[in-house]
């Protein structure tokens, strides 16, 4: 027996809960089961053998938590715990058709970057299980009670990539339909499907009453082979005890059976007489009828999936191209700068982000990766990794925990060999860009035959067509006037005649041209009417959002206008539209106080964003920008730190005029970055909040403040590697290194790495802070300053640098 | 153990999620903040009202508590252990605060990884909010405890109870988070899971225990001068507390 033919039964029965067992035999709370496969298998073996007398298919080997993290200090590896568990298994099911599963849970810790764990690190915690679960003679692996889509893919790339076993996957729910992480159902379907498991589904957390809505919503998004595996109900509040009997149990299983589940087992709180009334229930049934693919055109992260049914907007601001000031931020790292872009973005409307960091002088892999990591914590949007380099693309689809879109291959068969492998093995969706090596064709015919050949190539790598898009390319109408019309029409062949979604870069038709504005516009209304799926705009714009909105009301898209309606309502008839800026979630207050004077450095200390702008536009109009900054912000700032240190203004106030002060500064940046003046730095500080600690509230606080004092700020984020320290320190050539730990744990940390930065003659200084840090303790671990707060560093920084 | 224990030993870990969370305390966010008694300019004070209400929407609040019988009170250098279960309560402090009981009650809570995400969005926008946010997550977990706590005393009728007691508080060390929160079955059933260097994650999360008695607790090792903090405390600087210590009942 092997698991494909077992698929032919028309239902496979799984076994029931391992723990509860044990936990009724007398397991202490907090102890690790998996243990017993050593200190006493027959325990083990007999819980194996009742629930194959009991009927079950497939038996679960106690392997759930052998991982080498739940392991750690039990004297014990974890391939020695699970090659055990999987060969208890293996003897309890001789002489039986029963398949063994090596069984895999939580590996126990939070992925980064909520917690600390590097999903590499994760991928290799679940390959030791694997290679040791396969050598143990598994038959299938399952992958259980995940939470995080994240770990789930980790955990699936860890199988696929080191056997070539069956692969099962089961996340688990609350009732809002949603993981402990926000994961969704159609998130995860999209994501494993994509990642190529054999079958995929629900287990733990509710009971088997609570889950047909789930399962409703899961078989909509998949035609693979479902999987439940509910408790025995949910626990009673008072005594933790599951309630609900095999009876009940085994008609609530058989009703999600008829739902379209194919496999089915219990999880906590069932036992043998669970799984028996199961089989009675399942053998009465009718043999399902087989289920289809459904085909949906979509992308996801792992909280939001967006289907392509109607024009979704992918933001492009996510790139350095012609932007001084972003790739002034790539090349010092800041991170927050590009999550701040994002999120402007999508408050403006966008659906899916487009990210391209790649430059000559940076490491464009390495860079993708920390983004798209990043992103992920920021934002619900899908990502659209945008690079030529290969291993950018990689490494940005490795990280990302949904199905992201490629952009791009191209119709050239080197293009199509180097980049489809790796949509497929990620399971993303990709952009054919319809060119080749000869170019850009000149007419719609010839792109729609590339079009085509694109599409034939993906689907000889088995990438299924919902998942590839075609950019039929936007030339410059005033260098190529008669091209915009055969884009247009190699665009509608494309959606007609091979029924794949479209994609078009929009905004490249003006260049060169006036009013550029009203030929976007146009033409993207254009091309929406020609059956653009995808635009790829700037959505800051409010004229580029509107025309999507717009259309969707015009198409019957928007139901009753609704959308349109609470975008555009209250707007009094205005002599172009104008998109409703959508305000963010929560900010400081921005509008100007009525009587607000107009002074700069009143502005800024009252907190006034807007207006500091304003004010420092106007005042460059006549003044030398390094005056404005240290006649009036720089002062400004000033007087509000020392009311801060006097404790009549409070550190909210402060960052709100740090805030007021950044905006300022901005306006001076861009107004530096046009001319030939250098740009206005102090000195270059590098911060970090020290490997193991992700409290680092505090550190950004600390920027923001030594930002506003005009020094160039390199934050390297937190929980960072002692070495990347020295490494980034060397690179900026910075004048100070601050360092930030909260824990007692972690001040450990920090003494490596002010060690490793003077072991390598790191000039810079070293400033250090933290709660439970003092300045005795400060001075021991070898740093040069202590501060005690956001304020004071800034006045270590300038006793070290100078004003 | 004391002859008044009403206690029916052992009680399986109970998943709490509120029904309806109390809104969040504005004015224990104001103090987190460091107003003290000064009222925050009206732009502050709105803030906090906005970030306070985004909170309440986004995150997802949930927490877990369970009750175990206490052993080894009479054992002097030896460990406290509970009964049917792997955890020790090492440390003089712990023993000093549990004096006299004879059941002990697990409780973490954890505002959620949304929580955590929305404190980032905010950041990200406006650190003041930011900060805002942050104070505001800090006081709400705070009052999840407290509730958390209400639901579990009445599991003991006529009982006494001691204040909450945390790993890192005194000398029960931080590094038994990662036990603590797998007797309680916490990463499974909240999501709530510990790093290597013993940092709760999601990052707005608590774990407490509190000592059930059937006379006076022993209430005296929960002041500042029990604290990690103590001497380096920013509320005590203004001759304030973080409000750990003025709980006591």
């Amino acid at each position: 027996m092997d698991f494909p033919t077992l698929l032919n039964k028309p239902f496979v029965l799984l076994d029931g809960a391992m723990g509860t067992m044990l936990q009724k035999a007398g397991l202490p709370l907090g102890a690790t089961p998996e243990l017993l496969n050593l200190t006493n298998p027959g325990q083990i073996l007999a819980i194996h053998r009742a629930y194959i007398e009991a009927g079950a298919d497939v038996i679960y080997a106690n392997t759930f938590g052998a991982n080498r993290h739940k392991l750690a200090g039990s004297g014990h590896t974890a391939a020695e715990v699970a090659a055990a568990g999987v060969a208890i298994a293996r003897r309890a099911a001789e002489g039986t058709e029963c398949l063994v599963a090596l069984d895999i849970g939580p590996i126990g810790q939070l992925l980064e970057p909520v917690g600390s764990l590097a999903f590499e690190e994760a991928v290799s915690i679940f390959r030791e299980q694997v290679e040791a679960g396969v050598r143990a003679g598994a038959d299938l692996i399952v992958l259980e009670t995940l939470t995080d889509l994240g770990e789930a893919r980790a955990a699936v790339l860890a199988a696929k990539e080191n056997s070539t076993l069956p692969v099962l996957c089961t996340m688990t729910f609350e009732e809002n339909r949603r993981t402990f992480t926000g994961c969704g159902i159609p998130s995860m379907a999209l994501t494993l499907e994509g990642l190529q498991v054999d079958a995929l589904g629900i287990n733990c957390s509710l009971g088997p009453d609570e889950l047909p809505p789930l399962v409703d919503e899961l078989r909509q998004w998949t035609g693979l082979p479902l999987v439940v595996k509910p408790n025995a109900g949910l626990p009673d509040p008072e005594t933790g005890e599951y309630s609900v009997t095999p009876a009940a149990f085994a008609v609530s299983a058989a009703a999600l059976a008829e739902k379209g589940v194919k496999i089915l087992g219990g999880c906590c709180g069932t036992t043998p007489e669970t799984i028996a009334a199961v089989k009675a229930a399942l053998g009465r049934l009718y043999p399902p009828a087989p289920r289809k693919q459904p085909h949906i055109p979509a992308v996801c992260s792992a909280t939001r999936t967006v289907p392509i049914d109607r024009a979704r907007i992918i933001g492009e601001r996510i790139n350095p191209t012609g932007k001084k000031l972003f790739k002034a931020a790539l090349l010092r790292e800041d991170v927050d700068y590009i999550l701040t872009q994002a999120l402007q973005q999508t408050e403006a409307g966008a659906d899916i982000l487009d990210v391209n960091v790649g430059l000559p002088e940076i490491d464009e892999p390495a860079m993708m990766a920390r983004c798209v990591k990043a992103l992920q914590s920021v934002t619900d949007a899908p990502l659209q990794l945008d690079s030529s380099d290969p291993k950018a693309l990689e490494a940005g689809l490795r990280l990302y925990h949904g199905r992201a879109i490629v952009n791009s291959v191209n119709g050239d068969e080197e293009s199509l060999e180097t980049v489809l492998p790796l949509v497929k093995k990620y399971g993303a969706a990709v952009v054919g860009l319809t060119l080749d090596k000869n170019g850009i064709p000149p007419r719609a015919e010839e792109r729609f035959a590339i079009a085509r050949r694109i599409l034939d190539r993906a689907l000889s790598f088995g990438i299924p067509k919902e998942n590839v898009f075609i950019d039929c390319l936007t030339l410059t109408a005033s260098a190529e006037q008669a091209a915009v019309r055969e884009t247009l029409k190699a665009l509608r062949m494309v959606k007609e005649e091979l029924g794949l979604k479209t994609v078009l870069g929009v905004s490249n038709i003006s260049f060169g041209l006036p009013n550029r504005e009203l030929v976007n516009q146009t033409f993207l209304t254009l091309a929406l009417a020609h059956g653009l799926d995808l635009p790829i705009i700037n959505p800051n714009v409010a004229a580029m959002t509107g025309a999507v909105r717009a259309y969707h009301l015009l198409y019957n898209l928007d139901p009753n206008a609704q959308e349109f309606i609470a975008a555009y309502a209250g707007m009094i008839a205005a002599p172009a539209v104008q998109a409703a800026p959508i305000p963010p979630a929560v900010a400081s207050p921005t509008t100007p106080a009525p009587q607000s004077p107009d002074d700069l450095a009143y502005a800024v200390e009252n907190g006034l964003k807007a207006d500091a702008a304003r004010l420092t536009a106007a005042l460059l109009e006549t003044t030398d920008p390094m005056e404005v900054v240290d006649t009036l912000l720089i002062p400004a700032l000033d007087r509000t730190g020392a009311a801060f240190e006097k404790g009549t203004l409070f550190l909210p106030q402060l960052i709100q005029a740090a805030n007021a002060a950044q905006a300022a500064f901005d306006v001076i940046k861009a107004k530096l970055s046009t001319g030939d003046q250098p740009p206005v730095s102090k000195g270059t500080i590098v911060l970090a909040t020290v490997k193991g600690d992700i409290h680092d509230i505090g550190k950004n606080i600390v920027k923001v403040l030594l930002e506003n004092y005009g020094y160039t700020v390199i934050d390297l984020g937190r929980d960072v590697e002692h070495q990347a320290v020295v490494d980034a320190a060397i690179r900026h050539k910075a004048d100070i290194v601050g360092l930030s730990a909260l824990m007692t744990t972690t001040l450990k940390s920090m003494e490596k790495t002010i060690a490793l930065l003077h072991e390598n003659h790191v000039p810079a200084k070293i400033m250090v802070g933290g709660a439970v840090l003092t300045p005795d303790y400060a001075e021991k671990i070898g740093a040069d300053y202590y501060s005690k707060d956001a304020k004071e560093s800034v006045d270590i920084a300038r006793r070290i640098i100078g004003k | 153990m004391t002859d008044a224990a009403p206690f029916s030993p052992y009680r399986a870990p109970a998943l709490y999620q509120p029904p309806a969370m109390p809104p969040i305390d504005q004015t224990e966010v104001r103090r987190y903040l460091g107003y003290g008694a000064t009222p925050p300019d009206p732009a502050t004070g709105a803030l906090i009202g906005r970030c306070a209400a985004e909170l309440e929407k986004e995150a997802r609040p949930r927490a877990l508590y369970a009750a175990f019988p206490l052993e080894g009170l009479d054992e002097p250098g030896a460990p406290l252990r509970l009964g049917g279960c792997e955890l020790t309560l090492p440390g003089k402090d712990i023993a000093a605060h549990l004096q006299g009981c004879s059941a002990v009650v697990l409780l973490c809570a954890t505002l959620s990884v949304q929580a955590d995400s929305l404190i980032r969005r905010t950041q990200l926008h406006d650190m003041a909010a930011g900060l805002i946010m942050d104070s505001c997550a800090t006081t709400w977990i705070e009052q999840l405890c407290d509730r958390t706590e209400d639901q579990a005393k009445p599991l003991f009728p006529g009982a006494r109870f001691t204040t909450r007691f945390s790993p890192g508080y005194g000398d029960l060390p931080l590094s038994m988070q990662a036990n603590f929160l797998s007797a309680l079955d916490a990463p499974r059933k909240i999501g709530l899971c510990v790093t290597d260097s013993s940092i709760l994650t999601p990052r707005k999360s608590v774990t407490a225990l509190f000592g059930v008695t059937g006379t006076a607790p022993a209430q005296g090792r929960t002041g500042c001068a029990h604290c990690r903090m103590n001497g380096r405390c920013a509320f005590q600087r203004k001759g304030e507390t973080c409000g750990l210590s003025h709980s006591v009942k």
